[in-house]
């Protein structure tokens, strides 16, 4: 474990946790989310217990990726980036302390999500939670660095906000939320395999809907981890010096 | 004078963004233990030089030493750095900025750490706010937490980018008291500014205008150039700015 990461995690907690209103929003917008999607959908059709494992997959991917994304872009624009890499700090260092620092709250936010999800809206699943929760994990392990990523390309919150759109949106539209991928046209069908929400769905509607195992949708998980191994690393060689404003 | 006796020795450096020449062939050398201000009007290349001595910008050509070593990590630990922006976590409070960065840079022992986070809070004057977050604090508070951020770790070298822009007089005579105290304890202070004020507390200066270092010296030395009974460094700066434009005629 690089030297300064859990200096630099440590740093990030204890901000979050002063800044009450940012942690009381972190806690209380899922909820609010989940709750405006189970009152508005029909309840005896069954039809939330089948999207109920691609919103997990999309709101722990957008969550991971907003929180991160502002609060990385707030690094930037403040100069408290360039003053840290000014420092005998390595890119490992601030990856890892940041993947560290917000995968602490990412992953409170997904636990909040899937249990109420699970007990207060009675969703019906299969599998065990805890494959869920692996699942999860790994989503949110690749949204953190995507989310510190862009960014590098955003120069204010409004500019970071307008790539959630760019970002976030095709895959929510491509991923199997709103309707199977295989009944897309073969465009898009072709485009959703190079997204990464289009495996978390299909992973963990997997576990939750038809009982897979794991081991089943090892495939999908795979390919999470490969992405959540791409970005930490495409994220590291983003951070050189010089490249901080 | 040695290499060993200089805290920065740089030769022809120069550096583009984009169409800009920031520097062009650039040199300076700064002996050990003094005070050394940068001087010239924005966007003179002064910020840029800064952030080349700390490892931040690469020089595009020509050799830059700092502390007997290319900027980099390995010289980044013996370098205090104050940037230009307040660069400070405005959740965090006077203290944790100020520890964050000791344990950033090295200060492990937690007893020590404190000690020196401690001290180094009554240095600037704010042991009753040390649990304030940043964010309650006034701009001239702001900025002497941001020196202590730079100074906490014992720096050898260190770099302030217009540490005094936007201070009051008082203020900035407070700020120079407590460089001249740093200075005293044999630590090498270069300073970037564009103010005339500034730049008569310093030991040596270098005026820089478009890149380029066009004279260097003393203020007296600098002052008498000029050849005028009671030349300012304000004349000094402009008779030198002419003498260049004669030259380029």
């Amino acid at each position: 474990m690089p030297e300064h990461s859990f200096t630099i995690a440590n740093r990030i907690i204890n901000q979050i946790i002063r800044d009450r209103r940012t942690l009381a929003l972190i806690l209380i917008v899922p909820i609010v989310v989940m709750t405006l999607i189970w009152l508005s959908f029909p309840k005896e059709l069954g039809m939330l217990d089948y999207i109920a494992p691609a919103l997990l997959a999309t709101l722990a991917l957008f969550f991971g990726f907003l929180l991160t994304g502002i609060s990385f872009l707030r690094e930037r624009s403040q100069g408290t980036l360039e003053r840290l890499m000014a420092s005998p700090v390595t890119r490992a260092d601030i990856v890892i302390g940041y993947l560290l620092g917000f995968f602490l709250f990412a992953l409170l936010q997904s636990l909040i999500i899937v249990l109420f999800t699970v007990y207060a809206l009675n969703i019906h699943y299969t599998g065990a939670l805890w494959q869920i929760f692996v699942f999860q994990v790994v989503i949110l392990i690749g949204a953190i660095n995507l989310g510190i990523f862009i960014s590098a390309f955003a120069r204010n919150e409004f500019q970071m906000v307008q790539f959630i759109p760019l970002i976030i949106l095709p895959q929510v539209f491509l991923c199997g939320l709103l309707w199977p991928v295989e009944q897309m046209n073969t465009v898009l069908q072709w485009i959703a395999k190079f997204l990464p929400l289009t495996y978390a769905v299909d992973g963990l509607r997997g576990i939750m809907v038809n009982s897979k195992s794991l081991a089943d949708v090892g495939g999908d998980l795979a390919v999470l981890a490969g992405f959540a191994l791409a970005m930490s690393f495409i994220t590291a060689l983003s951070l050189r010096r010089g490249n901080t404003t | 004078m040695s290499a060993n006796e200089l805290a920065v020795d740089v030769k022809n450096a120069s550096f583009i963004y984009g169409k800009l020449k920031a520097l062009d062939a650039l040199s300076l050398q700064v002996p050990r233990g003094i005070s050394y201000g940068l001087l010239g009007p924005n966007g003179a290349g002064k910020t840029t030089l800064i952030r080349i001595l700390v490892g931040l910008l690469k020089s595009s050509g020509g050799s830059v030493n700092v502390l007997g070593h290319s900027p980099g990590r390995r010289t980044a630990s013996q370098i205090g750095y104050m940037p230009q922006q307040q660069s400070l976590y405005s959740e965090l409070s006077v203290s944790q900025n100020i520890d964050f960065f000791a344990k950033i840079y090295g200060l492990r022992d937690k007893i020590e750490r404190q000690k020196k986070v401690n001290d180094t809070v009554k240095l600037i004057e704010l042991w009753e706010r040390r649990n304030d977050g940043i964010g309650k604090l006034s701009g001239g508070m702001k900025q002497r937490v941001s020196l202590a951020c730079a100074i906490v770790h014992n720096p050898s070298l260190l770099l302030l980018d217009e540490p005094t822009v936007g201070l009051d007089p008082e203020l900035r005579a407070n700020f120079w008291d407590h460089f001249t105290g740093l200075n005293r304890q044999g630590i090498t202070i270069i300073i970037s500014s564009h103010t005339m004020d500034d730049a008569a507390h310093c030991d040596r200066l270098a005026f820089i205008r478009s890149g380029q270092v066009i004279a260097s010296g003393t203020p007296d030395e600098l002052t008498r150039s000029t050849g005028k009974n009671g030349a300012t460094l304000e004349d000094a700066f402009l008779y030198y700015v002419r003498l260049g434009e004669k030259k380029n005629a």
